[in-house]
């Protein structure tokens, strides 16, 4: 799966190449606004990154100049400006996501596997690790084909550690996933410690293994093989 | 006080004794004159008499006909000289007492004393009197009313220009500079203070616009070198062979990096909110964002095992902006989970004029002034940002709004109300 990363800055683009290039992800980056239109021209990617402030232009062109010839490619904009209007534009001209600099590597992944999944690439539309199956359109969780009644908490919870899997997950990361920019003023992380021992409970109840093992000081990793 | 009715009370307080005492000055020097005038005619009444004395064949007595008094007796005892006295007389014509002027005198003629005595009423004089004091108290009302009057609309035409540059300076607004607010006029004082205001108000402008430039840049600037720090800090967790200290050194850092961007984030919405930036608005219902908030929450407000207490007599609008709006209420809802103690309560009322939102917890350790400044902090939260409360305090300000704070049986309590 292809992703092209529109990006000024290079330690950014470095970090995050690396990171999604660990994903699996073959991604071909820009630099400028030239570039990187002739990238999006030339080639098909399932998913385009978007910086809006760009040298020689403006990233939000680009995503007209897509829209305009009908690609297929997700398109998130991630920008230094977690500016109201910039996203309500973005959205409006078409991208289907945006994020504010500075994400966390593991929500940027998670952005971009639910935006490849909406758009159906892979075909299939059901996760599946082991005897936990997850349907995404329907938030809906079984193990051993049972299922499993969670809250939207858990649900979230569990679909970022499935989708970051084997990665260390902090719980800073987490914290802003499931509450977002609220998560600014959060000074302590019990709560995810509430939501975690409930999902964990409500999994073994199903005779599902726990996979979710507490990295020290971190955070968690969800370890699958 | 205005200025012009400060000169005419001054002026007042001034030509008040000085007409006072100029009054009684004239009043004496008239009544001296006519004084001086009645007491011609009778000297020349007595020349009038003496001349009939000396006329006389044989000493007599004559009384003149017009009055009671007025005539010529013989007297025993020998006196010279003559006397001016006043007096009344009954009259019974007129019911009433009548002022005379009386001249008394002595003469001799062949061997024998007559006593002259003459006297004219005096009540002409004393009209005369009264009518020209009356038209001097007339006079010098009509100079004083004239002279207020005239001070009045001279002031008001000559203030005219101070008075628009006050109006002007009134509403002036640093957000939306007008270079040519101040006029030059013709009056050279208050053109010199025009152009000094002019001046003054182009460089705080600008100033204005440089700090607020600086502090959009210099927040913007610092999101993306955050964002590296992020992306390899995660890179860095991945680490496999990482031991427990460098695991904790990850986390302060981590910690840190989280705090700092929460900073920069709360830091970009103030000056965005200074500045104007949030343009769309809507009726906005403070109870119905306040239910959401608190759906929203409701797993922090377990965590801490708090009470929640509703009193919805109706809702609490304001015309403001969404976003902000969910801003204002979840900072407010933060504050009162953050600063609540393990089984406390969270109070929200909400009525037409009043919207309130209340918590348990102990007293505030710094000056209830400071509680919206920025960066102040009761230390009891140090991992707080300091900024929660002054957001709150500045979008509430932004739609002129008023925010009290109070605290009464261990609540803190935040009292929202309308202008």
């Amino acid at each position: 799966m292809k992703i092209l990363l529109i990006e000024d800055e290079p330690e950014l683009r470095k970090s995050i190449k690396q990171y999604l290039h660990q994903e699996g992800y073959l991604v071909e980056s820009a630099a400028d606004f030239i570039k990187a239109s002739e990238k999006a021209f030339d080639y098909d990617y399932s998913c385009i990154l978007i910086d809006i402030t760009l040298p020689k232009g403006n990233g939000l062109d680009i995503v007209r100049q897509l829209k305009q010839r009908n690609s297929k490619a997700g398109i998130i904009i991630i920008s230094a400006k977690n500016s109201s209007d910039d996203k309500i534009t973005g959205l409006d001209l078409g991208a289907d996501d945006y994020l504010a600099k500075p994400f966390d590597l593991a929500e940027l992944n998670s952005r971009i596997k639910a935006l490849i999944r909406r758009r159906n690439f892979d075909g299939n539309k059901a996760i599946v690790i082991n005897e936990i199956t997850i349907v995404p359109e329907e938030r809906a969780v079984t193990v051993n084909n049972q299922p499993v009644i969670l809250t939207a908490r858990e649900y979230d919870l569990l679909l970022f550690f499935i989708t970051n899997k084997s990665r260390v997950v902090s719980k800073n990361a987490i914290a802003e996933h499931l509450w977002g920019d609220e998560s600014d003023q959060m000074d302590s992380h019990d709560f995810i410690y509430v939501h975690l021992r409930n999902l964990r409970k409500k999994l073994s109840d199903k005779g599902c293994v726990d996979y979710i093992q507490t990295i020290y000081g971190i955070g968690y990793s969800f370890k699958a093989s | 006080m205005r200025l012009i009715n400060k000169t005419i009370l001054y002026y007042l307080l001034i030509s008040f004794p000085l007409l006072i005492i100029a009054g009684f000055f004239s009043y004496f020097l008239i009544k001296g004159e006519l004084q001086d005038g009645v007491d011609e005619s009778l000297a020349k009444e007595r020349l009038n008499a003496i001349h009939l004395i000396n006329s006389f064949s044989r000493p007599q007595s004559v009384n003149a006909s017009f009055d009671s008094l007025s005539g010529i007796k013989l007297a025993k005892n020998e006196k010279a000289g003559e006397v001016f006295s006043d007096t009344s007389i009954y009259d019974t014509a007129e019911q009433e007492f009548v002022p005379y002027r009386v001249l008394k005198s002595y003469y001799r003629s062949n061997s024998n004393n007559y006593l002259i005595t003459i006297a004219k009423a005096s009540f002409e004089q004393e009209e005369l009197m009264e009518g020209l004091l009356s038209a001097f108290v007339l006079i010098i009302a009509f100079l004083v009313a004239a002279f207020f009057i005239v001070n009045w609309l001279i002031s008001k035409a000559l203030w005219k220009p101070f008075h628009k540059t006050l109006s002007e300076l009134g509403t002036y607004d640093i957000r939306k500079h007008d270079y040519h607010k101040f006029e030059s006029v013709n009056t050279a004082e208050f053109n010199e203070l025009n152009i000094a205001l002019s001046k003054m108000t182009e460089k705080i402008h600008s100033d204005f616009l440089q700090q607020k430039e600086f502090t959009e840049n210099a927040s913007h600037e610092m999101q993306t070198p955050l964002a590296i720090a992020k992306a390899n800090l995660s890179l860095l967790m991945q680490s496999s062979n990482l031991k427990e200290e460098e695991m904790d050194q990850l986390q302060t850092i981590e910690n840190t990096l989280k705090k700092l961007s929460a900073l920069n984030k709360s830091l970009i919405l103030l000056t965005k909110i200074e500045n104007n930036q949030f343009h769309k608005k809507a009726a906005i219902d403070l109870k119905e964002i306040t239910v959401k908030a608190l759906e929203n929450y409701s797993d922090l407000i377990q965590a801490k095992n708090l009470k929640i207490e509703t009193g919805f007599s109706a809702g609490f609008t304001i015309e403001m902006n969404p976003v902000l709006a969910d801003v204002l209420i979840s900072n407010l809802l933060q504050n009162a989970i953050r600063h609540n103690k393990a089984g406390g309560v969270i109070q929200v009322s909400s009525a037409p004029n009043t919207f309130s939102i209340s918590n348990s917890g102990e007293p505030l350790t710094i000056h209830e002034e400071e509680l919206f400044v920025r960066f102040k902090k009761n230390d009891a939260s140090k991992d707080s940002l300091g900024l929660g409360l002054s957001i709150v305090k500045t979008i509430i300000s932004h739609y002129n709004h008023t925010i009290a704070y109070s605290y009464t049986d261990g609540k803190h309590t935040f009292t929202i109300t309308h202008p």
